[in-house]
């Protein structure tokens, strides 16, 4: 009798466990990954911050006050310029050199850790150093344009070159990693059908077009989609650097967010942008990801 | 002929495109060595007439670098623990388990890949308002202690373990947490590895999050430290600030050129799955 109740008590508790298995890490996800994109739509309702320390329901008024507000749509065109820019720049790049490294080139392995190293370091230390070079009066960037006999410009002070400075580095930070994922998408393609295009004569340049970048269709969706999200997120080399300034020429999504939420207290306001920037990437990433799929 | 100009070329533009990335890392390092007198040049030096290697004791003394250290090694620590843990326990029963609701849970676990931390920090700072935990180690690592990413990929390796295997250890009594422990884990190793890597240089690097929750210089990370260090003395001794750079960067550096196969590994599945 006991030994029954003992094997219908062991298999109950083997019908459990997994379910305790999964438990902890679900309920983590559902706090912090979850409950915030349903409490973000509520917060965006609401006032909340230094004007109001309860929240108080607002309806719609944070989305209006957005559109109505000319610095939002700045923050949405440099946002525009920002990622039309830094996706296809550092995708290209990213798989330029690829097919270099693919080539079987002496010093292949060496050259890719190179290229890869601004991946894995910090970003408070490029931005730091990217501050030292572009630097108006004593930096590298101006000492090489006075080489060529340019006057030195204002990297970062400049509202004219600022945003084309950051992207400069977001470009450096990032292309390594899209090098990387083409590099083994590369090395997984069928070489019969590569060899096939060879032996049929078609020069590299055709055999590119024609084989290679057809093949690699799902890379470049997957590389599309995350440099997308990665440079909608681009927040780091904007506070260090320039801190969205001179005058908002280098304001993007994220750092609006902050100044509004963190710098402002006003909460509910930077909710409502946030939901807008959740939004956008979303459609645009599906967007991609249907046209991919046609 | 022509296919030796074609290679010349090739070697020209991959070598212009590494020196455009060297360029700012030897910029950091070199800038580190000089004294001061050598950083306000009208021509910059490209190398340092004299090592100047107080820099590194100044830049230190310069802040409150020890500390910062500390706590950087400590919250990425207890991060990457609090994860291996969560992540294999939930991939063990995802992989190898059969339940109703498997499906919506896995299918929940991949959905929380794609939220990125720049959407749900207003809410998060907010709850750890109520929790009471601002400024405290606990906001620093709590919302890291699982991840989607971890567990997805513990998944996909544990999946790979054949099924003989669990067979062979259910005779020798070896079953639930304990084949977890005894076989999977250790089977999966350079995926274990992979991950803790990128977990390490991500978490390591943060600069956002602790931004966000953190306040008092007791429990700053290196990042915020090096930040603030950076608009304390902005256009003053450039070569200490590269100095300190170098204690954020230098650590993560020396584990990426030591490991970097395990790295390579971690990025190469990504673009082949759909």
């Amino acid at each position: 009798m006991t030994a029954v109740a003992a094997g219908a008590s062991t298999r109950a508790r083997a019908r459990l466990a997994p379910y305790l298995y999964v438990l902890p890490a679900l309920l983590l996800l559902g706090l912090w990954n979850y409950y915030p994109l349903v409490y973000l739509i509520h917060l965006s309702l609401h006032r909340l911050g230094a004007s109001a320390p309860m929240p108080r329901w607002v309806g719609l008024t944070n989305y209006r006050e957005l559109f109505a507000n000319p610095l939002f749509w700045r923050v949405l065109g440099n946002t525009a310029i920002y990622t039309g820019l830094v996706v296809p720049l550092s995708i290209g790049l990213g798989l330029a050199l690829a097919l270099a490294l693919d080539q079987r080139l002496r010093g292949a392995r060496l050259l890719r850790t190179l290229l890869y190293t601004p991946v894995v370091l910090p970003t408070v230390a490029g931005a730091t150093v990217a501050l030292w070079i572009f630097n108006t009066d004593y930096g590298l960037a101006n000492y090489l344009l006075g080489l060529i006999g340019l006057p030195p410009i204002g990297w970062l002070t400049d509202s004219e070159y600022a945003l084309g400075s950051l992207i400069a580095v977001g470009v450096w930070k990032t292309f390594g990693y899209f090098m990387l994922v083409y590099l083994a998408a590369l090395q997984s393609l069928p070489q019969s059908v590569l060899e096939a295009a060879r032996l049929d004569g078609a020069r590299p340049w055709d055999r590119f077009w024609s084989v290679t970048w057809p093949l690699l269709r799902p890379t470049t969706w997957f590389a599309i989609v995350i440099a997308l999200i990665l440079s909608f997120q681009a927040f780091d080399f904007v506070n260090i650097m320039t801190q969205g300034g001179p005058s908002n020429a280098t304001n993007l999504l994220v750092f609006y967010v902050y100044q509004n939420g963190f710098q402002y207290f006003r909460l509910g306001f930077a909710g409502a942008i946030a939901v807008v920037m959740f939004v956008l990437v979303y459609t645009l990433s599906g967007l991609i990801s249907l046209w991919y799929s046609r | 002929m022509k296919r030796v100009v074609g290679r010349i070329l090739l070697y020209a533009a991959v070598l212009i495109a590494a020196a455009l990335v060297a360029m700012p890392m030897y910029w950091l390092v070199v800038s580190a060595l000089k004294p001061s007198s050598e950083i306000f040049t009208a021509t910059p030096r490209w190398l340092p007439g004299r090592i100047e290697w107080r820099n590194f004791v100044n830049a230190w003394e310069g802040a409150a670098f020890g500390r910062y250290f500390i706590n950087s090694v400590g919250v990425t620590a207890a991060i990457l623990f609090l994860q291996l843990v969560t992540s294999s326990l939930a991939a063990f029963a995802l992989a190898r388990r059969r339940f109703v609701g498997r499906g919506f849970i896995l299918f929940a676990v991949i959905g929380a890949l794609i939220i990125p931390i720049q959407v749900t920090f207003l809410a998060n700072f907010i709850t750890l308002q109520h929790f009471g935990w601002l400024d405290s180690y606990g906001a620093l690592i709590a919302p890291f202690a699982a991840s989607a990413f971890g567990t997805f990929l513990l998944r996909q390796a544990f999946l790979a373990v054949p099924d003989a295997i669990e067979d062979a250890a259910r005779l020798d009594r070896c079953t639930g947490l304990a084949f977890l422990w005894h076989f999977l884990l250790p089977l999966a190793r350079p995926t274990v590895v992979a991950f803790v890597l990128v977990a390490l240089v991500a978490h390591w690097n943060d600069y956002f999050w602790p931004l966000i929750v953190t306040n008092r210089d007791q429990i700053r990370t290196l990042p915020i430290g090096l930040a603030m260090f950076v608009s304390q003395e902005v256009t003053t001794d450039w070569n200490l600030l590269m100095a300190a750079t170098l204690f954020v960067a230098g650590p993560v550096l020396i584990v990426f050129f030591l490991t970097q196969r395990y790295f390579i590994r971690s990025h190469v599945n990504a673009g082949l799955k759909r």
